[in-house]
């Protein structure tokens, strides 16, 4: 996983040509090389996550083209773009979710505090420990509400008793702003919560662990309104002690949550910046069309 | 709803529906009447044989036992054991003094045949848990023969020619005797639960078989689920897909279509002549019926672990578990019911399994109840095979009424089945 | 969780029993579906009275029987085997091949083989020539019986005009059942050698001999009814044109539904068979292995039980059963070959 700045990565030359063939056809803005540059600015001091030149393939599909960005500390990262722009793949990237689809392989460097994750002597099961994530579709574990928060610092052995653990899972109920709702109600299943519980009790279930970074996939798109905006409200208070990496279809949650916004275009990285330079004055024109709703 | 593009759609065209649309409710209605039909033959035909069954097998849960006033006199147990005197006379003895003017040979012959042979062991069974009897005359009930209780539950009829009935006029007319003196008489028959095979059908029970069966079931079990869960997990959640997983699957598939025959002839080959494992016992019918269930557990498993939806797999993933954890910890409990559903299915199969059990040595004559696996035992199918091919006319209701017993047995694997299913159903 | 405990409890019952593999503490028995009747009342009878285990007795057939018997010695291979006929020399021969030298003969007496049919129709009388034209599927041409045609009656009239002018349906066993090896044999054999003609082929061409006589037809007129004879007694009754072949057995269980046909003249009832009159009856064997006679308990007092008066003798309760018991100097003779367990000549 070594770290290439040459335009084409010299163990898959055919693959990579094929794709930007693919894309060249595809696409109907200007002919570009092989890893577009990216607009805006990518990169930021003290980075918790650095990505270079990150390559994922499904097979002989190429999926994200050499993407390099950084995750701060302490911000929410919110990539935007159309339905299958490698989004969500990218994504999974960060805490090796990937892994369990077979086909797929991931090129380039993606670093957590200055540790290669995709080292071969880094182990997923602490990585995602500290790279939480939470889903699309909300999924508590068919347990109590008490066993779905507990089950992160029990496998992982956070604590060393009873009270320990009865205090993580209140702290990370009280983060998620469940604790008033459910503290009655414990040891009932978490699957009998409404939808937006759900979602908060899932997030509960990923702080418990602490993680430094927190991914999100499109976290409210299975909820109503309310819920959302709960949500959302979370994410902001979740902000001070996380790094938070969402993926979203809703431009306005986008711009409500996050600090910088990163748009995605199949599989390249368009343009990163500042959440409200991004949806005031974008600077790429894929950018501005998708924004402005003439695109995707 | 448009009909037809010329007409508007007004109240009159919903009102009367279209020709095309009467066509299709028509389909629609004969569908439904076709459906309930086959439902409605279909039960008629459970019943039917329930009914035969029934009708033909209750008489069994009921015996006719004979009232002998037995005397143990002294001077018989004069042998060094007391399993050598000589019980059969006894219960001649007894039989005699209660019809003292039958004195002809053959007429005491025909009165003596009244009573079970199984007369005897009983009273052997008496002095030798309790010695002290001997010297007293006892009231002691006894089976009576197998004639005598068709006789008493109206299988054999009076009123046929005395040479074509296997009863005689004189021998009607002690049985009537002894019913007037109320020496005669139907009881519940306990012994059908707690005996083992027999050939004097009065004496015969179920217990050998259904303890055969437990035994033969339990090794099943035994065997069967772990591997068939682990193969299951194995081949779901851990192997590559490659077309050597790929023909795994489909020799898997394969062995649940092969007729179960082909187990029997492999059990014979493998446990018996190789392994030199004894015949007729438990634990060569459970390996040999563990292979027939295995593909039946490992495809219900398979199949209830693909149900699992991914995202309980990515939530425990996402939380850093590890494969095993997720596994262990959420999918196989979740999938645990299908799993289950798809065992005791398997395992009412192979209760009702005979033909593997020929070729191992399993339809065989065994009296004694097995006390392990390694013990001969007969199986509850078998034992309603060799009922039915026995010549005397009462294992007729023998048969029913363990054909009874067979079907509570595969009715209660099969609700349990249900009922786990509903229980645990979808609860994420 | 309740699974984990049933398991452990499997593994539990089976490191108890494991030793007790070893040895084999009943005896095994397998053969002939005809003797399994009474072997196994003997062997009840064996068990209830000794204390000894029982018996454990498998009806695999008489080859079937055989083939298991002369597998070898040791626990693993049974110790006696039954037989509705004797032994063929192939079969000694697999024998001694796998070290089964010593073997003891014991006749225990005679079973009859009935054709019946249901009550409610006349009985029928027969010749064994009626019964081969009726059931062989060629039989010599009536008008010139050197020709051998395919068989053309369809009723019992075109084959004998005393009879009845119904349907000729007949329900007897599978090529399988030692019942149907010794209805071709005492039957359609004896049946067939009243033409001249095919009484000459046996010398010229044993093989087109027994073609002609031992072939059953195909047509319809004889049903394999399988091995249960007690479905083809339940068949008969429902219907009465229909005539079955089984045990003796059988029959006399069920005199008050169905009726032995009388044939050559002899009716099918126990006197008739034990004198010898009744023209279809057959011997009933077992055969011991002498090796296993002093290693399996109980095998001497099983033998003893089965030659005792009270089983196999003129009242036993083997007659009782409906084996037809062997006379007396008959069963003197086997009664000696089980004392002094005298084996066979091995050819």
């Amino acid at each position: 996983m070594e770290l290439t700045s040459n335009q084409t990565h010299p163990a898959f030359p055919t693959l990579l040509s094929g794709a930007v063939h693919q894309e060249s056809e595809q696409t109907r803005s200007q002919a570009y090389t092989t890893g577009r540059k990216t607009v805006g600015t990518p990169f930021v001091d003290k980075p918790r996550m650095t990505c270079r030149d990150v390559e994922v393939y499904y097979g002989e599909k190429c999926a994200i083209n050499k993407i390099s960005i950084d995750v701060g500390c302490n911000e929410v990262l919110a990539m935007i773009g159309p339905s299958g722009c490698g989004k969500s793949t990218f994504l999974r990237c960060l805490n090796r979710m990937n892994d369990t689809v077979p086909s797929c392989r991931v090129v380039g460097s993606i670093c957590l505090d200055e540790t290669d994750i995709y080292h071969p002597s880094v182990d997923v099961v602490p990585l995602r420990a500290q790279v939480g994530m939470v889903f699309q579709k909300p999924n508590p574990f068919p347990k109590s509400i008490y066993d779905n928060v507990a089950y992160g610092p029990r496998i992982h052995g956070l604590t060393k008793n009873k009270v320990e653990l009865d205090e993580i899972v209140e702290t990370s109920l009280i983060k998620a702003g469940l604790w008033e709702e459910v503290k009655d109600r414990l040891l009932e299943p978490g699957t009998g919560l409404s939808g937006g519980q759900q979602q908060r009790l899932c997030i509960a279930r990923a702080i418990a662990v602490s993680p430094e970074v927190i991914l999100m996939d499109e976290p409210c798109s299975a909820l109503d309104p309310i819920a959302t905006a709960r949500v959302e409200e979370l994410i902001a208070e979740l902000r001070t002690q996380f790094s938070i990496v969402i993926v979203t279809h809703a431009m306005q949650q986008a711009a409500r949550v996050s600090q910088r916004t990163a748009y995605f275009h199949l599989g390249d990285l368009i343009e990163v910046g500042a959440t409200d330079k991004i949806f005031t004055n974008p600077k790429h024109r894929l950018t501005e069309d998708y924004i402005t709703g003439r695109f995707g | 709803m448009h009909t037809t593009m010329e007409t508007p759609a007004t109240t009159t065209n919903l009102l009367h529906p279209s020709k095309r649309l009467r066509q299709r409710y028509r389909a629609e209605r004969w569908f439904k009447r076709l459906g309930l039909l086959a439902i409605v033959l279909s039960l008629a035909f459970i019943a039917f044989l329930f009914f035969s069954i029934f009708s033909d097998g209750y008489t069994a849960f009921k015996q006719s036992y004979i009232a002998l006033d037995v005397n143990f006199a002294a001077e018989e147990f004069t042998q060094a054991k007391l399993a050598h005197a000589n019980f059969p006379g006894l219960v001649k003895k007894a039989m005699h003094s209660m019809f003292p003017e039958v004195d002809s040979r053959r007429g005491k012959k025909e009165l003596e045949s009244l009573v079970s042979p199984s007369a005897a062991y009983k009273l052997q069974d008496m002095v030798e848990e309790d010695p002290k009897i001997i010297g007293t005359t006892q009231k002691v009930w006894v089976l009576a023969g197998d004639d005598v209780d068709m006789l008493l539950k109206g299988k054999i009829d009076r009123k046929e020619k005395q040479s074509n009935r296997r009863l005689k006029d004189n021998q009607l007319a002690w049985i009537d005797r002894l019913i007037s003196d109320k020496k005669l008489e139907q009881k519940f028959n306990w012994n059908f639960f707690t005996a083992g095979d027999s050939r004097e059908p009065e004496l015969a029970g179920i217990w050998g078989a259904v303890k055969g069966s437990f035994l033969t079931l339990l090794i099943t079990l035994t065997l069967s689920f772990p591997i068939g869960v682990a193969s299951a997990v194995y081949l779901e959640e851990f192997a590559p897909e490659n077309k050597w997983t790929d023909l795994i699957e489909i020799n898997i598939n394969n062995l649940a279509a092969v007729p179960s025959i082909i187990f029997g002839l492999l059990g014979l080959a493998i446990f018996i002549n190789f392994w030199g494992l004894p015949r007729s016992t438990p634990i060569v019918g459970g390996l040999v019926l563990s292979l027939m269930t295995l593909p039946t557990i490992i495809i219900a498993g398979r199949a209830s672990l693909k149900s699992v939806p991914p995202s309980i797999r990515e939530a425990a993933l996402g939380v850093g578990a590890s494969k095993m954890q997720t596994v262990i910890h959420h999918v196989l409990p979740l999938a645990m019911p299908g799993m289950l559903t798809g065992t005791i299915i398997g395992m009412a199969q192979a209760l009702g399994e005979t033909a593997p059990l020929l070729m191992i040595g399993m339809v065989a004559f065994i009296v004694d109840i097995p006390g392990s696996i390694t013990d001969p035992a007969a199986v509850l199918p078998v034992q309603i095979y060799l009922w039915a091919d026995s010549p005397e006319r009462a294992f007729t209701e023998k048969t029913s009424a363990a054909i009874m017993i067979l079907l509570t047995f595969l009715v209660f694997m099969n609700s349990l089945a249900v009922y786990l299913r509903k229980k645990f159903e979808t609860k994420w | 969780m309740k699974v984990t405990s049933i398991l452990a409890a499997g593994a539990l019952t089976l490191a108890i029993t494991a030793p007790a593999m070893a040895a084999r503490d009943y005896i095994s028995i397998v053969g002939s579906s005809t003797v399994y009747p009474f072997a196994t009342v003997v062997a009840e009878q064996f068990g209830k009275t000794t204390g000894s285990k029982t018996p454990k007795i498998e009806s695999t057939g008489s080859g079937g029987g055989f083939k298991l018997f002369c597998g070898g010695v040791g626990v693993n291979f049974p110790d006696i085997t039954n037989a509705s006929r004797a032994i063929k020399p192939s079969e000694m021969k697999t024998c001694a091949e796998n070290g089964v030298k010593d073997i003891i003969e014991v006749k225990i007496g005679y079973d009859g083989i009935v054709l019946a049919n249901a009550k409610s129709a006349a009985p029928l009388q027969l010749t064994r020539k009626d019964i081969f034209l009726a059931l062989a599927k060629d039989v010599p041409d009536p008008a010139n019986p050197e020709k051998i045609i395919a068989n053309p009656y369809k009723t019992w009239k075109e084959v004998n005009s005393s009879l009845p002018a119904t349907k000729i349906e007949v329900l007897g066993p599978p090529p399988t059942s030692g019942t149907r090896d010794a209805f071709v044999e005492l039957v359609m054999d004896a049946g067939c050698e009243t033409f001249p003609s095919i009484k000459a082929m046996k010398k010229s061409d044993e093989k087109a001999f027994k073609a002609v006589c031992q072939t059953v037809r195909e047509d319809g007129g004889y049903v394999e009814a399988g091995e249960n004879d007690n479905l083809i007694v339940q068949k008969l009754q429902a219907n009465p044109d229909a005539v079955g072949i089984f045990g003796f057995s059988f029959l006399d269980q069920n005199t008050d539904v169905i009726q032995g046909s009388i044939i050559e003249g002899e009716k099918p009832t126990f006197e008739e068979i034990a004198k010898g009159t009744y023209p279809v009856s057959r011997p009933l064997f077992f055969y011991v292995k002498k090796a296993h006679v002093d290693v399996i308990p109980g095998m001497k007092g099983y033998l003893a039980e089965f030659a005792s008066e009270k089983a196999w003798g003129q009242d036993g309760y083997l007659a009782d059963k409906g084996m037809i018991p062997m006379p007396q100097d008959e069963r003197k003779k086997y009664g000696e070959v089980i004392s002094s367990l005298k084996t066979m000549e091995m050819k």
